[in-house]
């Protein structure tokens, strides 16, 4: 979204309608993508605001596995933790696990994609390596890797980043290949512009439309990850995501007595990543002309 | 050489660089980490002598080029080290799980497809009508499933509430003959359907966009124009046309489901590599991990190398290509 909205600080849409404005008016008329955007500024807002919504999850109480009331909305755990107030933080730690992979994973990706594109001679050897990885079932990969290093935030997202860039590279690839022979960069070339310069300001504008998409999902597809990695006991001890609640929910066994103890985080971790793929959804529509008549 | 015999010797040497791939990615990940294998089952604050000889023990002492050299030696003779927790060759403990797994994610990858190409047929031959909205929306939530939480709801509501199902395992004790058979059936549905569902939602969104593509395409106007029946345009003119793209994603789907399987087989308790591996997770047992990562990698080579064949068999465009 960011760049959408740069693009569209420094030229007004007026008479002459930009690509971008044209994208971002699109948008807004779609009620989904209005919705889902809405949806995700909100959780963004729970996980920013979380000291302000609810005390931080520790200890014990003696109000053990509670049924949601008005007093604990979401119930309360096998400790008498207040359910709500670990989605409330969970939130935080799972968005930053997702924002934080996504970010390292996309900048990988993203270089890599278009060094791919750009230089044929390496094209070959980095799409294998893509390919291949690819190809490869990662969850398990990612435990191996998250067992070695030792359980903490720094781990987790590192070795979520490492295994996601490659998906990346491949979309970027892609696109950036149907630019690398059009006309314009043959000028490019012809003025005698360094690869960097070519690289940096024209084939990375052409391919940043797929980068805004890409984010959103890749982080998506991070918080998921993490969830995973989480339940399988591999998270952070000492910070509360969704995929901990689940975890400890199945270490006391209350996962098969008390429902709310598992319904909360569940439905967090889908509405987050609903809300990710529609805004993807809505902005690949708004973003191509044919679609957008409609 | 035949096109079909040149084709198919691409695709094993193909699968076979894949698999070299996974095995020194692990090979590397493991020795080059920080908290390598050698300080988990030899810890500094042990007495030196004894850690030397545990070292020893596990060829860990010697240089890199001669471990990796070693590895593979060992992995071609399909020996995948032993566990520090069960003294037990890895192998012996994987390859019993090994079946489990892969009834898991054979029959869910079956439950997707059976299910899967009728909604996305419906999808795309109603194109932006209501049932093909439904379908995208059922796709989309679908593809944002968490297999746990979709686990722990079918388990709840079916297997505590309503009692239909069993809650764990993947067969009971004393049964025998047919009712064996059965009995693995019945303890199968509900971490099958679990895997199954998490996936049904990708696959039927990309076998509705490659099928609308294909009955725009030219053969189905002319089959159309020449009075070939709706059904019969859909089924064998467009939907044969837009299954190859779709197969070759599932191949990728595989990978996923996969790690989908450790997911459903934690919450099932069931007896699968995937299990295994969140048990060795708790005791840091890294052999078995790392079999454990090798086998499952091998297996979704085989199956994606089975299916390229078969299509190559199929499909004469494709060994061409």
């Amino acid at each position: 979204m960011s760049i959408v909205l740069a693009d569209l600080e420094t030229e007004p849409v007026g008479q002459q309608e930009s690509a971008a404005g044209a994208t971002w008016y699109a948008f807004r008329h779609n009620p989904m993508g209005l919705v889902a955007l809405g949806l995700m500024l909100v959780l963004v807002l729970v996980g920013l605001g979380a000291p302000l919504i609810a005390h931080y999850p520790s200890g014990f109480t003696s109000d053990v596995l509670q049924s949601p009331s008005s007093l604990h909305w979401f119930g309360t755990d096998n400790l008498g933790r207040d359910i709500m107030a670990e989605v409330v933080w969970g939130t935080r730690i799972s968005m930053t696990v997702g924002f934080c992979a996504s970010l390292l994973a996309v900048t990988f990706g993203v270089l890599i994609g278009m060094l791919g594109a750009y230089f044929p001679r390496a094209d070959t050897a980095l799409g294998m390596v893509v390919d291949l990885s690819l190809s490869l079932p990662v969850l398990p990969l990612m435990i191996l890797v998250a067992a070695l290093a030792g359980p903490s935030l720094g781990t987790i997202i590192l070795v979520i980043s490492f295994f996601s860039w490659p998906e990346v590279a491949r979309v970027v690839r892609s696109q950036a290949l149907s630019v690398v022979n059009l006309p314009y960069m043959d000028a490019a070339r012809v003025l005698g512009g360094r690869h960097r310069w070519i690289l940096r300001r024209h084939l990375l504008p052409a391919v940043a439309p797929v980068i805004t998409v890409t984010v959103v999902l890749t982080a998506s597809r991070a918080v998921i990850a993490e969830a995973g990695l989480s339940f399988l006991g591999m998270g952070d001890p000492s910070s509360w995501s969704w995929g901990r609640i689940l975890y400890e929910s199945q270490q006391s066994g209350s996962m098969t007595s008390d429902w709310w103890t598992t319904l909360f985080p569940s439905a967090a971790i889908l509405l987050l990543v609903v809300a990710a793929t529609l805004i993807a959804i809505a902005y690949n529509d708004a973003r191509n002309p044919r679609s957008r008549e409609d | 050489m035949p096109p079909l015999a040149w084709y198919a010797l691409r695709r094993v040497a193909h699968g076979l660089v894949t698999l070299w791939f996974a095995i020194t990615i692990t090979f590397l990940l493991l020795r080059l980490l920080p908290g390598d294998p050698a300080t988990a089952i030899a810890s500094t604050n042990m007495d030196a002598t004894m850690r030397q000889e545990l070292l020893t023990k596990y060829g860990l002492t010697e240089s890199l080029p001669i471990q990796y050299g070693k590895y593979l030696v060992q992995l071609v003779q399909g020996n995948l080290g032993t566990s520090f927790s069960q003294s037990e060759p890895v192998s012996t403990v994987l390859m019993a799980r090994l079946p489990w797994t892969l009834l898991l994610t054979g029959s869910a990858l079956v439950v997707t497809v059976a299910i899967g190409i009728p909604l996305g047929v419906v999808a795309a031959t109603h194109a932006k009508g209501a049932l093909d909205r439904i379908v995208q929306v059922v796709g989309v939530v679908g593809q944002s499933l968490f297999v746990p939480s979709v686990g722990i709801f079918l388990l709840y509501i079916l297997g505590l509430k309503l009692k239909w199902f069993p809650i764990g395992g993947a067969h009971d004790e004393n049964v025998y003959g047919i009712a064996w058979y059965l009995n693995v059936g019945w303890h199968l549905v509900l971490p099958c359907a679990s895997l199954a569902l998490v996936s049904l939602g990708s696959y039927v969104l990309i076998l509705r966009s490659t099928l609308i593509e294909s009955l725009g395409e030219d053969f189905c106007v002319l089959a159309r124009a020449k009075g070939t029946p709706e059904r019969i345009v859909v089924w064998k003119h467009g939907l044969r046309n837009a299954l190859l793209p779709t197969t070759t994603l599932l191949g990728l789907q595989l990978g996923f489901m996969v790690g989908g399987s450790v997911l459903t087989e934690t919450i099932f308790a069931y007896p699968g590599v995937g299990r295994a591996i969140y048990e060795s997770v708790i005791r840091l047992d890294f052999p078995v991990l790392q079999g454990a990562f090798v086998l499952l990698a091998a297996t979704v080579v085989a199956a994606n190398m089975i299916t390229d064949l078969a299509y190559g068999l199929l499909d004469p465009r494709v060994r061409t290509a």
